[in-house]
């Protein structure tokens, strides 16, 4: 069935609409001037060390990656399934994911030791062997299969948007899978796992389509433009908490499998009962980002209410927050077993659990992505034709 | 400039930035010779640390590669820069023993680098002869080889070094990565690694270097003598650097 569905772009002269603008330019702006003192004197200024080389930006950019999923979901949903009522957010959610991809982009370029020769030597030398070599072709390959896409739904071009939506898809799961085995394909011990590719699909679907839920409620709230319940409930209680036990599935088996296995069982249970990130885990992860807004979801009372679906949707953002921090940091701090039997008494660099802690540059930098995706967003809602007029239900058959 | 502009603009720029990018993935397979050194062909340096040779807290070897290197020592564990390094083990298990002892962990120069295989920009890459080396002018500092190299032997300049004791060899700039290279620039020479030397100046000769691919020098007869063991090789990273009495 054919919906007319009208789009037009933002007003966006109001004061609270020029604050967010200012509010958010001055983040950027932070950001900037923090990653310049940052690689002036040097990466020192991060939390990160010889051991921990990697920290707060790289978790940040597969965050990102990952959230950039939402239009995975919502052009899977139009574009594929042919479900029409979902045409209202196709627009906005590919514009949200091709700036989700910059901004991922964006965090590990601005982590980079020599900025200055990553617009030259990647390109000139690229390794065809290196998760970091394909990563960004995936990644700008990916942006540019949505901006194709975008112009086809602008156009209203109906071939063309079926066949990019599909596109968009197929390559979504490219782009989600290539960034888990930026971790997997390393010999380390926790990050060692063929699940970890999978279980970041998982995840990136679980927090894609809870920020489309937050993009469209709050969108329609800010603008006083129609939104159907039913749409946010049905992404919420029949696609959402799918999405959670998935996750929830795959991270039972990745943690059960390491704990099991005798070569595996030290570094499992460092995992799961080792330190800090163990209580991220079992409390942020596990408890506040899966199985809470899973049960909401799945109870008929607060599953079928907008306000508890929301309330889900932030929780399971916030724990796959954590879960991507959970990626990176862990499987660093825990030392390589060198020497079987034997523990290291005494050395002269960290050889034992390490510990990372964010410094407030660190902080700024991820501010300062945070505010160029909200900027480009906002601005875009008012050059752009992305928002719909109303996003209404079909009437039940 | 309206919508559509905008559109048509970002395309072409995302399309020309995309397909640059994903060329040179493609075709760098065939980009094999690059890095070939004639010189070096047909040799396959290695190392063996006789620990009972090595002398309880004697640093030669350390202060050795320091020196020679410009290894950056900044006083503070987090950034320090060890090329090589020594640690203190003990049995987890006290029915095995208590006996502590000292080891030198370094760069073991693995046949199958995963450093090199994870360089985005091919900066780590292994020579003809076998030694992982880091191209400081093409190390974009992504850091990844730090993150691939299970025997965490390789560091990244956090800071800037203001020391240069050896002015023959560079000094690097911060926001780079490095590991042991066998001393290439001294193996070039004719000569041997500094830390070697230091280890025989000082009269402990623990530390073999040599060619691997001759059977008749010392390094390959004791790296095959039945006695040699080399770190975590059930990794499969097939390391070049092999270690007597651990």
């Amino acid at each position: 069935m054919a919906m007319d569905v009208q789009f037009s772009k933002i007003e966006g002269r109001s004061f609270p609409y020029y604050l967010t603008v200012a509010v958010l330019a001055s983040f950027v702006l932070a950001g900037f001037v923090a990653t310049l003192i940052m690689h002036e004197h040097g990466l020192y200024l991060s939390g990160m060390t010889n051991r921990v080389p990697w920290g707060l930006q790289i978790s940040m950019a597969i965050f990102y990656i990952g959230l950039s999923a939402g239009s995975l979901v919502v052009s899977g949903l139009y574009g594929v399934f042919g479900k029409m009522e979902y045409k209202p957010f196709a627009r906005i959610a590919a514009y949200l994911a091709m700036l989700f991809l910059i901004a991922g982009l964006l965090s590990i370029f601005t982590d980079q030791g020599r900025i200055d020769r990553v617009f030259t030597k990647p390109f000139t030398y690229a390794n065809a062997t290196s998760m970091f070599s394909i990563n960004p072709a995936l990644y700008s390959g990916h942006i540019m299969i949505c901006v194709l896409y975008l112009w086809a739904l602008f156009k209203e071009k109906g071939t063309l948007t079926k066949i990019t939506s599909l596109v968009v898809v197929l390559w979504a799961i490219g782009t989600h899978t290539g960034t888990g085995a930026i971790f997997a394909f390393v010999p380390r011990e926790l990050y060692n796992s063929s699940l970890l590719p999978p279980s970041f699909v998982a995840a990136a679907l679980s927090s894609g389509a809870a920020l489309m839920i937050l993009v469209i409620v709050s969108l329609s709230r800010a603008t006083g433009r129609h939104l159907d319940n039913e749409l946010v409930i049905w992404l919420g209680r029949r696609l959402l908490s799918i999405f959670l036990l998935v996750t929830l599935y795959v991270l039972l088996i990745e943690n059960a499998h390491r704990v099991y296995v005798a070569a595996e069982h030290e570094a499992g249970m460092f995992f799961l009962f080792g330190g800090t990130h163990s209580f991220f885990f079992w409390v942020g992860l596990i408890t506040v980002g899966c199985v809470i807004p899973a049960v909401l979801l799945f109870i008929k009372r607060t599953g079928t209410s907008l306000r508890w679906t929301v309330f889900a949707s932030i929780l399971v953002v916030v724990g796959v927050l954590f879960e991507r921090y959970l990626i990176v940091i862990p499987g660093l701090i825990h030392p390589p077993e060198l020497f079987p039997g034997w523990e290291i008494v005494d050395a002269v660099f960290l050889e034992g659990v390490a510990s990372y802690t964010v410094s407030y540059l660190e902080i700024l930098q991820t501010l300062g992505v945070l505010g160029f995706i909200g900027f480009a967003f906002v601005v875009g809602l008012k050059v752009m034709p992305l928002a719909p007029n109303e996003a209404r239900a079909l009437p039940a058959a | 400039m309206d919508r559509r502009d905008f559109l048509r603009k970002t395309g072409t720029a995302l399309a020309g930035a995309s397909g640059a990018l994903s060329l040179p993935v493609l075709t760098s397979c065939a980009d094999e010779t690059v890095h070939a050194d004639s010189v070096l062909e047909g040799k396959r340096w290695g190392m063996v640390i006789d620990l009972t040779r090595c002398r309880d807290g004697c640093t030669a070897c350390m202060d050795a590669c320091r020196k020679t290197n410009n290894v950056a020592f900044h006083d503070d564990a987090r950034w320090d820069v060890h090329w090589i390094r020594k640690a203190t083990i003990k049995p987890k298990d006290e029915s095995v023993g208590h006996e502590e002892k000292s080891v030198l962990l370094m760069c073991n120069h693995c046949d199958n680098p995963p450093c090199a295989q994870v360089c985005p920009v091919q900066a780590t890459y292994k020579r003809e002869d076998g030694i992982v080396v880091v191209d400081h002018h093409r190390c974009i500092g992504c850091r990844y080889c730090m993150i691939a190299c299970p025997y965490n032997a390789r560091f990244f300049n956090f800071k800037h070094n203001p020391d240069w004791p050896n002015k023959e060899y560079p000094q690097r700039s911060h926001g780079v990565v490095e590991s042991c290279n066998f001393c290439a620039h001294l193996l070039d020479q004719g000569k041997r690694p500094a830390c070697v030397e230091a280890c025989e100046s000082v009269g402990a000769g623990a530390l073999i270097f040599g060619n691997l691919n001759d059977r008749n020098s010392e390094v390959s007869r004791l790296a095959t003598g039945g006695f040699a063991k080399r770190i975590r090789d059930d990794w499969g990273t097939k390391p070049k650097v092999y270690y007597i009495g651990l």
